[in-house]
């Protein structure tokens, strides 16, 4: 193995040396802290200064020590040296293994990383399969100046390619050139609205905004204040709230008085989980910043964390805006995102990036929504959000849903706009979703029981999974079967004409690697 | 309601709930029976007990048999009536799966969209001939599974689904 070529690209690469010690972080830097000061404590008391401390009891010392076979160990500072020695030596040791075992590369139409010295890895991510590119920098991360570059492709949990650590410009950097290789793909032009010419092959569009080093033009940031009264704002803060309120209320009454106060130290555990969630929400979204970054959007956020994500906009599966009845009275809109690979499951780990506007006015949701979802006029938006009982070129529940919907059943409808299907539902929550026609995975339609006896049906639109889900419940059976229809038929022509380009980015390399080659990215056509 | 608007090429035949002039195809009723033997192996066991302990303790508890017979007769009308639901039919772009009486359930998977097709059965289900095919999408909520297609029909459908999925593939 050569040693490690930085700059030209299809080279074997290291990634930065400190980043083992760095991904072993924090702990490891406590066990550090605490050995080294209990071997401190040891070196003190056996250099005479214990004497002063323990006092006249001193001539016990040798019998008390005698029970602990480590304590007697340590009992002599060379010992305890040598120890500490032998124990930062294996540990330089690994981490070195681990540094020189783990190399990354980009090249010949995608990204590969090897790493592991005993269970070795290989993972390969194509770039036309690159949903999104993140630069995190933990704090620990920060204060060296190095940051994580994590690949995200579709697939299953554990589908990303995670490159960490790099030092930041060189981070940036290779974040550029993916994005760069990966923003040529075949719908790049659908961000200028353009029609593909058939079977005409794409050009690289002009993304003057993706050289390194450029600043792409802000769309928008959302002020910490205003981000902390939504995130205040929300439904356990409130019942909380109600709670506590209801409590005082209650201790004035002299009969309800000693139920209240009782019911405080039951109350403080959910008052601090409540807390902490809304803390770390706070964290993430904190500092959020978003840039036009040409053929995508660029995403920055979070308080002590910094993370960059940046999603090509072809790569958005799904857009939904909500309004949580909280924010009514501010009118205040969150947007949030599908995109695949970034994880549907619970886990705020994986599903901070799909946040695209964490609290904003429905103006700044909009400017978002013009950037991300370009097929989708802003007139459609504005009807989609507030928009209620029949209008033009909305559908919606029939009567017969009143009774399981009767609060929403004239506003919950479905719009088909040039490149989208659009949905909007609840009266109380407001929310509007939107997929674009290219991005539907398959449709279902469900009938419950009490449905079937209404002559109801609840048409799914599946996207890639995410934390936008689009339903639309009880729309009467006939209007849901020609959604089926008309929704199919549009999802039909848009395959076809994403279909027309698709041609590799680059041959394959020849003769890659000793090993077997299974593309990470690209799931196995079939499995039996 | 407003007036739904046309659907502008409108196809040759609408897909709909309740089936329709599609040809919709109904999976084996060897499903049926293997269905039923599942259900006969889990009430054996509770049904031999109520009878043990019936005729050792009380005759009361035949009455407990003849509820356990009572819903057993049930299920077995229902699994009948759950596996004659469930058809389906491969469009030009399309494969629909339908299932369900009471809970009806219509999904719709492009061949574009396919990611992966596992085709699995189990001892019993091999003694009947009959394997379950299941359909994988990007999306792991939108999968369509379709079980008790004889082997061979199983694994034609799954050459003609890679088939066309390879044709038809779209990004994602």
């Amino acid at each position: 193995m050569s040693e490690p070529a930085r700059q030209p690209s299809g080279e074997w690469q290291r990634l930065h040396p400190l980043s083992p010690l760095l991904r072993g972080g924090v702990v490891l830097l406590a066990i550090l802290g605490y050995a080294a000061s209990q071997i401190f404590d040891d070196l003190l008391s056996s250099a005479g200064f214990g004497s002063f401390i323990s006092g006249p009891d001193d001539g016990d010392d040798g019998g008390g020590g005698g029970g602990d076979p480590i304590e007697q160990a340590m009992a002599h500072p060379l010992y305890a040296l040598l120890g500490l020695v032998v124990f930062l030596g294996a540990i330089a040791a690994v981490n070195w293994v681990s540094w020189r075992y783990s190399r990354f590369r980009v090249g010949g139409g995608q990204v590969e990383l090897r790493q592991g010295f005993l269970f070795r890895q290989h993972r390969q991510v194509r770039l036309e399969r690159v949903q999104a590119v993140e630069l995190s920098r933990p704090l620990l991360a920060r204060a060296l100046g190095l940051a994580r570059v994590v690949v995200q492709s579709a697939g299953g949990s554990d589908s990303t390619l995670t490159l960490s650590f790099l030092d930041l410009g060189r981070a940036e950097a290779l974040r550029e050139h993916l994005l760069d290789l990966a923003g040529r793909t075949d719908e790049a032009a659908l961000r200028a609205g353009v029609d593909l010419p058939a079977g005409g092959a794409v050009t690289a569009p002009p993304d003057a905004g993706w050289r390194p080093g450029a600043v792409l033009p802000t769309v928008l940031q959302v002020p910490n204040g205003r981000l902390f009264v939504g995130t205040i704002l929300h439904g356990s803060t409130i019942f909380l709230g109600a709670l506590v309120a209801f409590g005082l209320v209650g201790a004035g009454v002299r009969s309800v008085g000693p139920l209240a106060l009782a019911g405080i130290p039951a109350l403080l555990p959910v008052a601090l989980g409540i807390a902490v969630n809304r803390v770390k929400e706070l964290l993430t979204h904190g500092n959020f910043h978003l840039a036009d970054a040409g053929t995508g959007v660029r995403v920055q956020e979070g308080l002590t964390d910094l993370r960059a994500t940046t999603i090509p906009i072809h790569r958005i599966q799904a857009l939904e805006l909500v309004q949580p009845l909280w924010w009514r009275p501010l009118r205040w809109w969150r947007i949030r995102v599908n995109v695949a690979g970034s994880g549907g499951g619970g886990d705020g780990e994986s599903q901070r990036e799909t946040t695209l506007l964490p609290v904003g006015t429905l103006d700044d949701a909009l400017r978002v929504l013009a950037l991300v979802a370009p097929g989708v006029p802003a007139a459609a938006w504005g009807d989609a959000v507030l928009g209620d009982g029949p209008q033009p070129g909305w559908q919606g529940q029939g009567a017969g849903a009143r009774w399981l919907d009767p609060l929403s059943w004239r506003r919950n409808g479905w719009a088909d706009v040039s490149s989208a299907v659009l949905l909007r539902t609840g009266r109380l929550t407001r929310r509007a979703v939107a997929v674009p026609h290219a991005r539907i995975q398959s449709l279902t339609v469900r009938q419950g029981w009490l449905e079937s006896r209404l002559g109801l049906a609840t048409v799914h639109v599946v996207p890639a999974p995410g934390p936008v889900t689009p339903v639309l419940a009880h729309l009467d059976v006939a209007p849901a079967e020609h959604f089926l229809a008309l929704v199919s038929d549009r999802a039909r022509a848009a395959r076809r004409r994403s279909e027309v380009v698709r041609t590799p980015l680059a041959p394959d390399p020849p003769g890659l690697v000793d090993w077997t080659r299974h593309p990470q990215g690209t799931p196995e056509p079939e499995r039996q | 309601m407003a007036d739904p608007a046309p659907v502008t090429p409108a196809p040759p035949a609408e897909v709909t709930l309740r089936g329709g002039d599609l040809a919709w195809r109904p999976v084996s009723p060897a499903l049926t029976r293997v269905r039923l033997i599942t259900l006969g192996a889990v009430l054996a066991l509770p049904l031999l007990a109520t009878v043990a302990l019936a005729v050792l303790l009380t005759p009361w508890l035949w009455l407990g048999t003849l509820a356990l017979l009572l819903v057993g007769a049930w299920a077995a009308w229902l699994v009948a009536r759950q596996v004659s639901a469930i058809s389906w039919v491969e469009l030009d772009e399309e494969i629909v799966i339908r299932k369900g009486r009471m809970f009806r359930s219509l999904v719709s998977v492009p061949y574009g969209r396919l990611q992966y097709v596992d085709i699995q059965s189990g001892p019993l289900a091999r003694g009947h001939g009959i394997a379950s095919c299941e359909i994988h999408t990007a999306s792991p909520e939108s999968g369509g599974s379709l079980p008790g297609l004889p082997v061979a029909e199983a694994e034609a459908l799954r050459a003609r689904l890679a088939a066309r999925g390879e044709a038809q593939r779209a990004g994602l």
